[in-house]
C-alpha cells in the first residue's frame, strides 16, 4: 500500500468535510480499504475497459422508486432475460408482413442491442436512477430549460430542411444521448470506454462515436470561444480521485437525447465529475451539473463504472451514414408526394 | 406462491418499457428514415453483408411473386459492434443463406444501387433467428445478474416480502 503526503491530506480534508456537510453520505465515494494498483507516478490506475451498460436511467422512472427493492431488481433483472429469450424464439417463416402504421416502424431485433441487463447497485441498494440530488431522481428543469429541450426535441422531430437541422448523432459527429458525455450516460448499445493515463493528461476513449476525451492535468479551459463536441477537460488528482471539470460545449449537442432519457445543456454548462477506483472491478463515478439557465439547481448522479471484457471497437459512423441521405431524401421524397397530389387536385 | 397482481403490474411497466426500446431512437430516428406505411416481406438469398458502422446493411437478391427475377434490397440493422462483442462477424451470415425480412421500406423509395428497408424482423428460412441476442453485458459477474444465481426466477415474490 502506498500513500503519499497529498493523499493522506486530501483524505483528511475530505473527512472534515464529510462532518460538516450534510448529508454526508452522498459527499464522497463509498468507504472502502480497497487499494487500488498504481501508475508510475503513484496516482491510481484506473486504465482498462469499462462500460456502464444498464438499466438504471438517468432519471427516476414513473414506476419504480427511486431504491428498488432487491427482490424486485431480481425481477426485473428476470424479465430483461425471459425477454430477450421469448426474442430469440424463431418466428413463423409462413407470418405476413408486418402490420402498416400501427406497430410503429423502425427497430431491431433483440440482438442488435446490448443496454444492461439489471439494474446498478450504488452504495449497496439497487437504483432506478443515477441522479441522488435532487433526492427525487427527477432533473431539476427550469421552466425556460424544460422549454428549451421540448423544443429542440420537436425540432428535431420536424424539421428536415438539411443536415445541421438533424441531431447530432445522425450527423455522426457524437453518439447520441450524451454516451461521450459529460456525463457519460448510458445508451441502447456500445457503452464501453477505455481509459488510458499519463502524468499530465488523461483519454477517455468513447466506443460510439469513437471519440477522444483528452483531459489535460492541471491546466487552464481553454478560451470560451473555442466550443468542442465534448466539451473542454481539465483535471486533476484530489488524493485518490480523479477531479475532471469541462465546460465551452458544443452548442448543437445541447439536447442529449436516447431511449430512456432527454437530457439538456448549455454550451455554459459546467460539468465536474469524481473518477475514483473502489475495486478491481469497479470505478466510482460521480457528476455534478450547473447549469443556472437550465436547472433550478445544481444536480448530482452517481454512478458505477464496471470492468468490461475489451477491445473497444471502432465506431466509424461516418464510413457508411446511409441514414441521414435517407432521411433528408425521404423528406424530399415527401413533398414531391405532396405538391403532385396538390398539383392534381 | 400466489401472484400479487400490484406488484406484477409494476414489473410488467418496466419490463414493457424495456421491450420498446428497440423501436425508439438509436443512432437516428427510424420514423424519419422508413415509411410506416409501407410494410415489405422479403424472401431471398444473401448477396453481401456491410459490416459497417453506423449500421450493418444485409444485401439479398429478394424473389419476386410469379417471377424467375430478384430484385436487390439491402436491409438496415444495428451498430455491428454488438455483435462483434458477442462473437459474431460478417462471416456468420455468408452469402447464399435464404433469409426472411419483415421491415418498412425506406421513406425515398429510391432502388438504386438497391431497394432499402429496416430489417425489423430477420430470420433464416426456416424462421430461427439468423443472430442470437443476449441480455448480457459482456461485463464480469458483479453479483447484480439473477443468471449468476442458476435459473431465472419465474415465480413472483409478494409485496410484503420486499
Amino acid at each position: 500500500m502506498r500513500l503519499t503526503m497529498k493523499s493522506l491530506l486530501a483524505a483528511s480534508a475530505t473527512a472534515m468535510a464529510a462532518v460538516m456537510v450534510a448529508p454526508a453520505a452522498m459527499a464522497e465515494p463509498p468507504e472502502t480499504d480497497y487499494e487500488p494498483p498504481r501508475m508510475a507516478d503513484g496516482t491510481p490506475n484506473m486504465q482498462g475497459i469499462w462500460t456502464n451498460a444498464s438499466l438504471t436511467t438517468l432519471e427516476k422512472p414513473d414506476n419504480l422508486p427511486v431504491i428498488v427493492p432487491e427482490k424486485q431488481a431480481m425481477m426485473m433483472a428476470g424479465m430483461v432475460e425471459a425477454s430477450a429469450e421469448a426474442d430469440n424464439a424463431p418466428t413463423d417463416p409462413d407470418a405476413p408482413a408486418l402490420k402498416a402504421g400501427g406497430e410503429g416502424v423502425g427497430g431491431y431485433n433483440r440482438f442488435w442491442m446490448d443496454f444492461g441487463s439489471s439494474l446498478a447497485k450504488v452504495r449497496g441498494d439497487y437504483r432506478s436512477t443515477w441522479i441522488v440530488e435532487p433526492a427525487d431522481g427527477k432533473l431539476p428543469y427550469t421552466e425556460a430549460g424544460r422549454k428549451m429541450a421540448e423544443d429542440r426535441l420537436i425540432e428535431q422531430r420536424e424539421d428536415f430542411d438539411n443536415p445541421e437541422v438533424r441531431a447530432a448523432a445522425e450527423r455522426c459527429t457524437v453518439g447520441f444521448g450524451s454516451t461521450g458525455g459529460p456525463p457519460m450516460l448510458n445508451v441502447l448499445y456500445n457503452n464501453n470506454y477505455q481509459i488510458v493515463q499519463a502524468p499530465d493528461k488523461v483519454a477517455i476513449v468513447v466506443e460510439m462515436n469513437h471519440q477522444t476525451r483528452m483531459i489535460r492535468l492541471n491546466e487552464e479551459h481553454r478560451p470560451e470561444m473555442m466550443d468542442q463536441w465534448l466539451g473542454d477537460s481539465v483535471g486533476y488528482w484530489d488524493g485518490d480521485t480523479l477531479v475532471v471539470e469541462t465546460t465551452n460545449f458544443e452548442p448543437d449537442i445541447s439536447l442529449r437525447a436516447a431511449t430512456r432519457h432527454r437530457l439538456y445543456m448549455s454550451s455554459d454548462a459546467k460539468v465536474t465529475e469524481h473518477f475514483t477506483r473502489i475495486s478491481d472491478d469497479e470505478i466510482f463515478y460521480e457528476f455534478w451539473v450547473e447549469d443556472p439557465e437550465i436547472f433550478t439547481q445544481k444536480w448530482k448522479g452517481e454512478m458505477i463504472l464496471r470492468k468490461s471484457e475489451g477491445p473497444i471497437y471502432e465506431y466509424a459512423c461516418h464510413e457508411a451514414n446511409y441514414s441521414l441521405p435517407g432521411i433528408l431524401a425521404g423528406a424530399r421524397r415527401q413533398e414531391q408526394d405532396a405538391a403532385s397530389a396538390g398539383g392534381s387536385k | 406462491m400466489k401472484l400479487n397482481n400490484k406488484l406484477y403490474a409494476l414489473a410488467g411497466v418496466a419490463a414493457g418499457s424495456l421491450a420498446i426500446v428497440g423501436a425508439a431512437s438509436a443512432h437516428h430516428a427510424f420514423s424519419a428514415e422508413f415509411d410506416a406505411e409501407a410494410p415489405v416481406l422479403l424472401r431471398g438469398e444473401v448477396t453481401k453483408v456491410e459490416w459497417v458502422n453506423p449500421h450493418t446493411w444485409i444485401h439479398l437478391a429478394a424473389e419476386e411473386e410469379d417471377s424467375e427475377e430478384t430484385v436487390a434490397w439491402m436491409v438496415e440493422g444495428g451498430t455491428p459492434n454488438t455483435l462483434l462483442r458477442a462473437g459474431l462477424n460478417k462471416k456468420s451470415l455468408t452469402p447464399g443463406t435464404p433469409i426472411i425480412v419483415r421491415g418498412y421500406q425506406s421513406k425515398d423509395r429510391l432502388c438504386a444501387p438497391a431497394c432499402k428497408a429496416n430489417g425489423r424482423d430477420i430470420t433464416l428460412s426456416n424462421g430461427e433467428k439468423i443472430f442470437m441476442g443476449s441480455s448480457g453485458t459482456g461485463a464480469p459477474k458483479d453479483g447484480t445478474d439473477p443468471r449468476e444465481r442458476g435459473p431465472v426466477q419465474t415465480e413472483l415474490p409478494d409485496a410484503e416480502d420486499m
